[in-house]
């Protein structure tokens, strides 16, 4: 031991209470001289004096002791005392003790995972400093429904110049290119960034330096910053990766800086951040709009105030250009609620179930305690007789309580630090789900629930049991007990069972929506497709003519290869929300001219229809024209907005979009439900485009399982296109799976929180009967003397089982009437009062009691007759 | 010996006391508080002098006084308790509610006795 810490612990004990004592005791002496003295002057003899001075004084110890309650430190001592106790009550009963622990451990343990997620995903900050201030801001049409949410970089400029309310604005926009100058091109996502870029951020490279003004400027040398991993994968962390170079299409970017391994915007997958010309001549023109804008407000202003702030600067600019600005107007959102998306209720609900799930974990601590304290009676009531006080018998059990739940909360961290990993297993696509690791605010978290679920299960049984009188009465009693007068165990029986009826409901429905989901016909054939990417640029969009003619050679090579029945390309994927409702105009005039035209409109080649195998109904399949392009509607958008007459050689336009050519209908496909399988198929126009975007997604229908042609398209593509790269080969049906991960996410969460909450619920059934049975030996002993059949005091505490059960069941069904609310909009095919499920979860809950309740009915009719007269001792 | 029955002190008095006595005396060690405290009664109250030592304990904690360590007239050492600022203010708060609950009870009393 250093001599430190000899030091510090002799001053700690110096200070502590034998010093305190010490000093008391010669405060005592003094009095106790002072006062004999003043005896004898009086005339007492000594002894007199000393005995009558003892008198006057009181004793020593009791004068400390109460000196003792009022420094206040009592309490922490008898918190160690109770403590000790409990620790030594818990080991006695040690299989009581493991149920209580465990079952806890599930409630606080799942509780503190679902929290861990909430407080990674909803609850965190962005990982920027002074996340809060940063906003995502978009333009939207006021006349036209157009959710193109985009900006043109000259507005941008604008708005950041004319604004009062924010410290500086930016924007970006990402594409996957490949980089080319290893002997193998590699696919990078690369963001294109506007001037203040890092500044909004508020973020610095981690190595190197930030864009100088020059890099900048349309047309000045080339410069770009690498993530962190880039960096590791690329360079080996090298340090003099800073000046090389990297090529990308025509340009050579020379490396500036790293980028903070935490900086991961717009996305996981971004490698490359390069500035983007602003003023380039492409940049000026206002209706050319690609950037996702970005501001960071300044300090104490508010979201409302930033509003109200660029609405005036959207007027002013109407005036200065009335053609394009004076129809737009502006939106202020926070990022934060951008990136988190709806995932919020999904979180919110989960947590609600497992909530439940704790308060079904207490209820049966609560029973448990209920039954032990009444088996110790016997220690209470002796307690009581040598002078205890209730709230000191009140505090020893709460003591007791106490451990049990912080054993359940240690145990419990083990199911939260296993929360990070169920999470990316069941949802690796959701928003954040990367950070929910086990940190200091789940600790603390745990630690209040376990302080919240003494209370919770800790006090009723507490209350109950520092009852003097029943504490005196009851431990005569419980031997000669002949009614049921646990009414309130079983009280805690029912709402246990009520509660898990309401969680296997909300399981049952989610997983009766799952269940409809794959009975719906798509309308298109997903199996047997495989989809990518092949990288491209932007920048390509100058010729467009080339990029749709190195798109179609694309499709024609990949259609040719063995084992392949058709290739295709589309912008946006078949079966997953892509949200992209345009409004249209037929040129031949409609037969409403009131009624808008909106429509989903899909960009796609012409053999999308051959490959996603959806029917052609009328009409004649569309071609790809070098000039004007050929357009199908669906059934649903000719019924919709043409009725009995036949949209067949008219013309379509798109509202507010000079650049797309004129459309004439061709024919009509079948509805599919293109916009996910759970939503049925609306209005759709298909624009006969391969080449809409420079990076479509390739659709190609194989013969066998579709990952065994990725090798073989691989090597394809690197035949005909030596540098671009080829990522993200996934079938699509992985992708349509991906889509409904936040639906699974809940599904397996709360069918497992159910099973759980059945589990738990049953056991606290069986719990209670036992107990019941047990005290009522003496009873059962003597019906059985008097000539009972065995079998009817089985069936007896059968029905006892059942009848509480059927009672929760109903008051559970009562709660998923009422609730059922919740869970609409997560429901697919099904009501939320749905008489199936209800049915077969009432059934699966009266099986599953019937069976907990059997071994101790059973138990029952097999008392010997003779404990009756054994018991009486 | 005595004759006259001796009152207890007092719940809640006892407070007032010590403060009063630490106002007119000064700084004392307990036995002295005791001691003026019978003395000032003239042997009418029954203090038993172990109750004194909580009550200081409480008040010292409460801020109304405060101790040093000093050496008492018999050359022991002894703790001399005095009043603190708060203490004043707190003792003419008691005071006053004192005198107020003697008048209220005195005309009580005297009311009862008319009828």
């Amino acid at each position: 031991m250093s001599w430190i810490q000899q030091i510090t612990s002799r001053l700690r004990a110096a200070l502590g209470k034998r010093q305190r004592d010490r000093m008391l005791d010669e405060e005592l002496n003094t009095h106790l001289a002072l006062l004999i003295e003043q005896n004898v002057e009086r005339g007492m003899s000594p002894e007199a004096a000393r005995r009558a001075a003892k008198l006057s004084l009181g004793g020593a110890d009791q004068i400390k002791e109460s000196v003792h309650d009022h420094r206040g430190l009592p309490l922490l001592e008898t918190f160690v005392q109770d403590l000790r106790f409990a620790l030594r009550m818990l080991r006695k009963s040690p299989g009581f003790s493991a149920v209580a622990i465990l079952t806890l451990a599930l409630g606080i343990g799942a509780n503190s995972a679902v929290f861990s997620a909430i407080d990674a995903i909803l609850l965190r900050p962005l990982p920027f400093p002074d996340a809060n201030q940063l906003m995502q801001i978009s333009q939207y049409h006021l006349k036209e429904k157009n959710l193109n949410p985009f900006v043109a970089p000259v507005r941008l400029e604008d708005w950041n110049r004319m604004n009062s309310t924010f410290q500086a604005m930016t924007g970006y926009y990402a594409e996957d290119d490949s980089e080319i100058s290893g002997p193998l091109p590699e696919k990078v996502t690369i963001a294109f960034v506007a001037p203040r870029f890092l500044q909004v951020w508020g973020i610095a490279p981690a190595l190197g330096r930030d864009f100088t003004t020059v890099e900048e400027r349309f047309g000045g040398p080339g410069a770009v910053l690498i993530s962190r991993r880039f960096w590791e994968n690329r360079f080996g962390a090298d340090p003099n990766a800073l000046g090389k170079k990297l090529r990308i299409g025509r340009f050579a970017l020379t490396i500036v800086g790293v980028m903070p391994a935490s900086f991961l915007f717009p996305n996981r997958d971004v490698d490359l951040w390069s500035p983007d010309g602003v003023g380039g001549p492409y940049a000026q023109n206002r209706d050319l709009t690609w950037y996702t804008i970005i501001g960071r407000l300044k300090q104490g202003v508010t979201l409302a105030q930033s509003r109200a702030n660029l609405a005036t600067v959207q007027s002013q600019l109407g005036k200065q250009y009335p053609k394009p600005d004076a129809d737009l107007a502006v939106n202020v959102q926070s990022l934060k609620e951008i990136v988190i998306g709806g995932i919020g209720r999904s979180f919110w609900m989960l947590f609600g179930s497992v909530s439940l799930l704790l308060l079904i974990a207490c209820t049966n601590i609560a029973a448990l305690l209920l039954a032990r304290s009444s088996r110790r009676q016997h220690e209470i009531s002796i307690r009581f007789a040598l002078g205890g006080s209730r709230t000191a018998i009140m505090r020893q059990l709460l003591t007791e309580t106490f451990l049990l739940a912080l054993g359940g909360a240690a145990l419990g961290l083990i199911v939260a630090a296993a929360a990070s990993q169920i999470f990316q297993t069941l949802a690796a696509s959701l928003p954040r789900v990367q950070q929910i690791h086990l940190d200091a605010t789940v600790v603390l978290y745990s630690l209040a629930c376990s302080l919240i679920v003494t209370f919770l299960c800790g006090l009723l049984p507490a209350i109950r049991a520092a009852r003097k009188s029943i504490a005196v009465s009851l431990a005569q009693a419980s031997f000669t007990q002949v009614s049921t007068r646990n009414r309130l165990h079983w009280l805690l029986v029912g709402v246990q069972v009520a509660l898990a009826v309401t969680l296997l409901a909300g399981a049952g429905l989610l997983i009766r929506s799952f269940q409809e989901l794959g009975r719906v016909s798509p309308g298109f054939q997903p199996d047997h497709v495989l989809t990518f990417h092949i990288s491209a640029s932007y920048g390509e969009t100058t010729d467009l003519k080339a990029m749709t003619q190195r798109i179609d050679r694309t499709i024609d090579s990949l259609a040719a290869l063995p084992g392949v029945s058709s290739a295709a390309t589309s912008a946006t994927l078949p079966g997953v929300p892509s949200e992209s409702p345009q409004e249209f105009k037929v040129a031949e005039g409609q037969t409403d001219p009131n009624r808008k035209i909106v429509s989903d409109s899909r960009a796609v080649s012409p053999s999308y229809f051959a490959t996603m195998q959806i029917p052609l109904l009328d009409g004649k399949s569309c071609r790809e024209l070098p000039s004007g392009a050929d357009v199908l509607v669906n059934r649903s958008f000719a019924n919709t907005y043409f009725g009995q007459s036949n949209p067949i050689g008219h013309h379509l336009s798109v509202v507010g979009n000079q650049y797309l050519p004129l459309g004439e209908i061709r024919g009509i496909v079948g509805d599919a439900r293109e916009e996910g399988l759970n939503r049925a198929p609306g209005p759709t126009v298909y624009w006969c485009i391969s080449g809409a975007v420079p990076d479509p997604y390739y659709l190609v229908r194989t013969l066998g399982k579709p990952m065994t042609m990725a090798r073989t398209i691989r090597e394809r593509i690197r035949s005909i296109e030596p540098t671009r790269s080829l990522f993200d080969i996934v079938p699509l049906t992985e992708h349509i799976d991906q889509s409904f991960a936040e639906n699974r996410m809940r599904m397996v969460l709360l069918s497992l929180f159910a099973a759980t909450a059945l589990c738990l619920a049953c056991l606290g059934l069986y719990g209670t009967l036992s107990y019941s049975v047990a005290i009522r030996r003496r009873e059962i002993g003597l019906r059985m003397a008097l000539g009972a059949v065995p079998r009817r005091i089985a069936t007896g505490f059968l029905l006892l089982g059942l009848r509480i059960c059927v009672i929760g069941c109903a008051v559970g069904v009562t709660l998923v009437i009422a609730f059922g609310r919740v869970l609409s909009g997560m429901l697919f095919g099904v009501s939320p009062t749905d008489v199936v499920t209800l049915a077969g979860v009432i059934f699966i809950m009266l099986i599953v009691a019937a069976l907990a309740s059997l071994v101790p009915s059973l138990r029952a009719s097999r008392v010997d007759p003779m404990v009756a007269l054994r018991y009486e001792e | 010996m005595i004759t006259t029955p001796k009152a207890e002190v007092l719940q809640g008095t006892l407070d007032l006391l010590v403060l009063k006595t630490l106002d007119t005396l000064g700084p004392l060690h307990g036995f002295g508080i005791a001691r003026r405290i019978q003395q000032a009664s003239q042997d009418a109250l029954l203090l038993n002098q172990g109750t004194l030592y909580p009550a200081l304990v409480r008040l010292e904690q409460r801020g109304w006084i405060r101790s040093k360590w000093g050496i008492s007239e018999n050359n022991r050492r002894a703790r001399f308790y005095s009043l603190t600022k708060a203490g004043r203010k707190q003792l003419t708060v008691e005071a006053q509610s004192w005198e107020r609950m003697a008048t209220i009870i005195a005309r009580l009393l005297v009311g009862a006795g008319e009828a």
